[in-house]
């Protein structure tokens, strides 16, 4: 899924948190910027987060179990799947209510039944709404190809049926192993079609969902603010977990009701230094750590400093799986067509130094673009190790001698970024700049905000991109379908490559349940990526979090975004 | 009658007695022969096309204390603070020649017009500055340089102007300039009107001299030292507001200007690094304070009247 | 005088016509058709034609020629002066939210740290410029001056930065930021009162003087008027005109929000509101607080020169 301003996330410590204040069962955090509460539009780390404190889907990942499984939420049990394994009928759970709210009539939240997932998933393929999620369905299932390019709400979607109040029916038109991987994520989540109505345009800033905690407040640019939706359909805290989480603490609260917490509070900060010192001053409970402080907080055994130990403070290091690179847009005249000059841009990355120097050691360099952890990951080198004569050389044989263009200008580049405004997003930009003034190549980098940043990557509208992809689900086809070519702008696929023999592997793919066969397609796959030099990869980020001593029940996840019912906050 | 040329004797007659005045036109000097030198480091390298020295990275010996070979230590990507300033003293003039280009020839023609020519295209021109003077200047000028900005990616002419102008710069002087000339103009008419009756001017339309020729050979050598004075008391408030257009997000963006390196230096503090935040406060704390105080001498030597001239002439 | 204060007030409407027109230009002619701003550079004509339409972006800009006589003013131009007239700033195009109830939101956190700020400054600066004008020349003048002109040339971001990291962060005296409470505006206000005293002690000072060398004060003490009752009775009475239009004029700043100090400290109104607004490109917002402001600065200062009209006899006569 997630599109992720994953370096200034890692590196500014920017991280959607909560942290905590004299009051108890509060969270108060710093969060960013992010596009607005309609899950059909979650794509990016910070709205699924804040969508998720709100909606829910039919299924989540347990939070305590390894390796990563999915249970029911929503619905009452995991599905029954047909013989053919086309059709998934899911039963849901009676009684969830959505929030009350003033779109329902006596401003009073009704019931959820298998018509609102219907109409939710509708909504996801609807065209109009130019959802950047609909590949969970629009390939798989039933009729969605066809419904979604008709755009006619009235016609009929075999795909999705609900077959009395609380059976739902998945009807698939081939094999789909990721199925139950996708529901969990957020496009798939169910919202109420009064609410949609009601609201019309504003209902992505006036959330109306069945998750634990409800709106209360939202100042932009300032402060958000959730409480305890007291109409929360009875979830309790895990019982079951690894062998180690007993021991750090984290099944105490087994059997305890959800949510642990009252209110959530996110301060939009916007400056790391400030939020910095909102954290050490205990008003926050997490945060990241800067690039800049990295030496004075971090050991270089990679511990923690004794000045933070003594405060309590704990530190995670935490492996995503997440590829930072710089994406080319192939559409773009200049670039789209010309490999050797890719080719030459990537070899001219010094991607050890930005590991070093920008990252403090905390990545892994990439050389394929599915990360390690996951079958198709290879440890063949990178096809593009920096090489500054090399590069020159390439730039030479793409038709830039010397970086200069047939009328002996420097040929100039637009790459784009998010962080608009902020110090080290200026630094970044800086340093890119300069790899490629080596090589002749003039880097004009443009800092965006968030918004402006996903709003032209969506549009097709960049030459190149800084950007890095967190996996969805425990399955390399996430990054693959990066590439798939019908999946291009406004769909994920943002370089918009098209590569025929690419897309014939991938539709193999897409169908095949996991297998040592599968896993050499994967593998396949990404080597075509490299060969035509699509990404420009930069490593694999290992995520350094601080957490104060008061802030409970945390457990890294490869995809938390749902974790807010879990934790817990002591008097402090 | 005061001929100009008795009048700049005689201010600098004055100006010479003051000590204060003389120590900070010794420190604008200084200031100005940094300025050649940083252009001179700019354009070397720009004309031979290499990276300038002190746009070369050295991330091994980042965020240094000061040392013999950094006195201001270094930055977060191992450049010498120091140089690192000295370059922000070539931004600074750059910005204050630069919107004063603008700032001086709008100002004074229309000055010169509205008060020489008085009735309509008085009317005309104090209706324009009114208008401009009424929107909120520092939001006047965030909205022309994000035009501009708009305008500079847009168009390839001036994507070509860029390559030497940094985009950045050309925004913010153009949103200063375009809203800084209203206190010119202001003056400029007052003098006009003043003069339009002197004898002088009256004997030269008598005998038949045309009009732009008296507003810009006879009239204008005595409003000259209205717009050293006036340009010399605006500079430190460019540089100034430069600063905070950079904290903004609004201002120069490839070049270490005082306000850049003021912004970045901030998230510093934490690590006990002060002195780059402190070098950058102080190179621009003496140039506008040595501006301020010898444009005070300067008013005082050329016309004391003009202490409270700007109240008065609403 | 009454038809001075007529033709005064009369003034403010080709003003704000200005006003409007200038803004105007710059959005919607200078930069610009702006449906291609907010569909993006690779959009479809389709859509681009769309936003138009939607905005009206389409029409001409001054007077609609082809839909005389009767859609002669269905043009961009007069549109906006109507929109503007029923008070609908639109919608922003980036949050969908109604911009008015934006500035609605932004307006009393601004007021918060801006009202104390301006009372305390004037307060402050015109006890300052007393005490100089009335010592002028000694020591205390002296020291006053250097610190007023030392403090008005160092950058308010310096102030506001090593307030904020050494009084709020290390030493814990005050919130780092937020608009929680009123605790959380103490700093704002301080930091703001310490940088901008000192230009206006600097000019107060020199407005007060000039009165005193003027021949009435002269006369006043041949006449045997104590020092300090020349000073409160004859000079600060009349250099409060000058001062006064300074002050008067500088209160549609308040709405602006002192920018910086809202965005270091995080107080949530109008001028961080705007300052997102220019980093997203959100024209509604940017067009309406700048549209604003200058309303408020032409009603401040034709309010002002009536006042001034009404004060000063010499001035009432023309």
């Amino acid at each position: 899924m997630s599109w992720r301003p994953s370096l200034l996330i890692l590196l500014m410590g920017a991280v959607v948190a909560r942290g905590a204040e004299p009051s108890p069962r509060v969270l108060y955090g710093s969060g960013g910027d992010f596009k607005g509460f309609d899950p059909v539009d979650s794509g990016d780390v910070e709205s699924a987060d804040q969508v998720c404190r709100v909606y829910e889907g039919l299924l989540e990942y347990d939070y305590l179990t390894r390796p990563y499984r999915v249970i029911p939420r929503l619905a009452a049990a995991l599905p029954e799947v047909s013989p053919d394994g086309l059709t998934y009928t899911f039963k849901l759970r009676q009684g969830v209510r959505f929030q009350d709210d003033p779109c329902f009539p006596g401003g009073r939240g009704r019931e959820v039944t298998a018509e609102d997932f219907v109409y939710s998933f509708r909504r996801l393929l609807d065209p109009k709404l130019e959802s950047q999620g609909d590949w969970i369905f629009i390939n798989h299932v039933l009729g969605a190809k066809e419904w979604a390019q008709r755009g006619d709400h009235n016609a009929p979607l075999p795909g999705f049926a609900a077959r009395d109040r609380y059976t739902l029916e998945i009807r698939l038109a081939k094999p789909y192993p990721q199925l139950l991987w996708v529901l969990t994520m957020p496009y798939a989540f169910v919202v109420p079609r009064e609410a949609v109505e009601f609201y019309g345009a504003n209902f992505r800033n006036h959330p109306v969902g069945t998750g634990p905690f409800r709106l209360k407040s939202w100042r932009r640019n300032y402060r958000i603010e959730y409480e305890r939706n007291p109409t929360f359909n009875g979830q309790r805290y895990p019982s079951e977990g690894e062998p180690e989480d007993r021991a750090a603490g984290l099944l105490a609260d087994a059997g305890k009701p959800l949510p642990l917490l009252d209110r959530l509070v996110d301060y939009d900060i916007q400056e790391y230094y400030t939020m910095w010192q909102m954290f050490l001053g205990g008003q926050l409970y997490s945060s990241g750590i800067n690039k800049d402080y990295f030496e004075k907080v971090i050991t270089p055994e990679l511990g923690l400093s004794d000045a933070l130990k003594k405060k309590g403070i704990r530190l995670y290091k935490v492996p995503n799986l997440v590829t930072n690179y710089i994406g080319f847009n192939m559409r773009d005249p200049v670039v789209g067509p010309n490999k050797k000059l890719r080719q030459a841009f990537a070899t001219a990355l010094d991607v050890d130094k930005y590991i070093a120097v920008i990252t403090n050691g905390r990545y892994s360099p990439a050389n394929t673009p599915i990360p390690p952890g996951i079958p198709g990951h290879t440890n063949r080198p990178y096809p593009y190790q920096y090489n500054l004569s090399r590069a020159k050389q390439l730039l030479a044989e793409a038709g830039y001698p010397g970086g200069r263009d047939a009328q002996g200008r420097p040929l100039r580049l637009t790459m784009i970024m998010p962080g608009a405004g902020s110090t080290d997003a200026r630094q970044l930009a800086d340093f890119w700049a300069e790899q490629l003034r080596a090589i002749g190549i003039e880097l004009v980098v443009q800092q965006l905000t968030f918004a402006e940043y996903l709003r032209r990557e969506h549009d097709g509208e960049t030459q190149l991109f800084i950007a890095g992809w967190v996996i969805d689900y425990p399955d390399a086809e996430n990054f693959l379908k990066l590439f798939y070519g019908p999946n291009k702008c406004p769909g994920v696929n943002a370089t918009n490559y098209q590569n025929p023999e690419f897309d014939r592997l991938y539709e193999q793919i897409a169908t095949m349940p996991d297998s040592p066969e599968r896993t050499a397609l994967y593998e396949r796959m990404a080597q075509i990526t490299l060969d035509d030099c699509v990404w420009a990869l930069i490593g694999y980020p290992l995520a350094y979090g601080l957490y104060q001593p008061w802030f409970q029940n945390y457990k890294p996840h490869a995809f938390p975004y749902a974790n807010w019912k879990f934790y817990k906050v002591l008097p402090h | 009658m005061n001929t100009p040329d008795t009048l700049w004797r005689i201010a600098w007659r004055q100006l010479r007695r003051k000590r204060l005045a003389m120590v900070c036109l010794a420190i604008l000097g200084v200031y100005a022969a940094v300025w050649v030198y940083a252009e001179t480091q700019f354009w070397s390298a720009r004309l031979r096309g290499v990276i300038p020295a002190y746009k070369q990275s050295h991330y091994d010996i980042r965020n240094q204390p000061p040392s013999l070979a950094h006195p201001l230590g270094t930055n977060y990507a191992g450049r010498d603070n120091l140089g690192q300033m000295i370059q922000g003293t070539r931004i600074a003039f750059e910005i204050g020649l630069l919107t004063s280009l603008i700032v001086i020839p709008i100002g004074f023609a229309l000055g010169a017009v509205a008060g020489y020519f008085g009735r309509k295209v008085d009317t005309a021109v104090v209706y324009l500055y009114s208008v401009v003077d009424s929107v909120p200047g520092i939001l006047l000028i965030m909205a022309i340089a994000y035009v501009v900005r708009g305008a500079v990616e847009r168009s390839e002419a001036m994507q070509a102007v860029t390559r030497y102008v940094d985009a950045g710069l050309l925004a913010v002087c153009v949103g200063m300039g375009f809203t800084g000339w209203v206190g010119l103009c202001r003056l400029i008419r007052a003098e006009y009107m003043k003069h339009r009756e002197r004898q002088y001017v009256l004997a030269a339309r008598a005998l038949g001299v045309s009009d732009f020729a008296i507003m810009f050979r006879h009239i204008a050598p005595n409003v000259l030292h209205l717009i050293i004075i006036n340009f010399t008391l605006r500079f430190p408030g460019l540089v100034l507001t430069e600063a905070v257009l950079s904290y903004l997000g609004v201002g120069i963006a490839n070049e270490p200007s005082w306000g850049a390196i003021i912004n970045d230096a901030k998230q510093r503090l934490w690590l006990g690094n002060w002195w780059e935040l402190g070098g950058a406060t102080a190179a621009m704390f003496f140039l506008v304070l040595a501006l301020n105080l010898f444009g005070d001498a300067l008013r005082d030597a050329l016309d004391p009247k003009l202490r409270t001239a700007e109240a008065k002439t609403a | 005088m009454s038809a001075y204060i007529l033709r005064r007030l009369l003034s403010v409407i080709p003003i704000t016509l200005g006003v409007l027109l200038i803004t105007f230009l710059l959005f919607r002619v200078v930069g610009g058709n702006p449906a291609y701003r907010i569909a993006g550079k690779n959009a479809t004509q389709e859509r681009i034609a769309q936003i138009a339409r939607e905005r009206g972006y389409d029409k001409p800009y001054f007077l609609n020629w082809q839909a005389f006589p009767t859609g002669l003013f269905d043009a961009q131009f007069p549109r906006l002066c109507r929109q503007l007239l029923r008070g609908d700033f639109g919608e922003s195009i980036k949050t969908k939210q109604r911009v008015s109830t934006m500035l609605r939101e932004g307006v009393l956190p601004s007021l918060c740290v801006t009202t104390p700020l301006f009372f305390i400054e004037l307060a402050l600066a015109i006890a300052l410029a007393l005490l100089a004008a009335y010592y002028r020349d000694t020591w205390i003048d002296r020291g006053i001056m250097v610190v007023a002109v030392t403090g008005m040339s160092i950058s308010s971001l310096v102030y506001i930065m090593v307030a904020q990291y050494w009084l709020a962060s290390e030493w814990r005296l005050f919130p780092v930021w937020g608009f929680e409470g009123p605790q959380y505006l103490v700093l704002p206000v301080l930091i703001g009162v310490v940088a901008g005293t000192g230009g206006s002690v600097r000019f107060y000072r020199t407005v007060m003087l000039d009165e005193m060398y003027q021949d009435y004060v002269r006369t006043a003490r041949a006449k045997g008027v104590s020092p300090r009752g020349v000073l409160f009775r004859h000079v600060l009475r009349n250099a409060m005109i000058p001062i006064l239009t300074n002050v008067i004029v500088a209160i549609p700043f308040l709405y602006t929000g002192a920018l910086l100090l809202e965005n270091f400290f995080g107080i949530p109104g109008l001028g961080r509101l705007t300052v997102t607004a220019l980093f997203t490109g959100d024209e509604d917002v940017i067009f309406a607080t700048t549209f604003i402001g200058a309303i408020l600065f032409v009603v401040a200062n034709t309010i002002t020169d009536i006042a001034y009209t009404w004060a000063d006899p010499r001035i009432r006569l023309r």
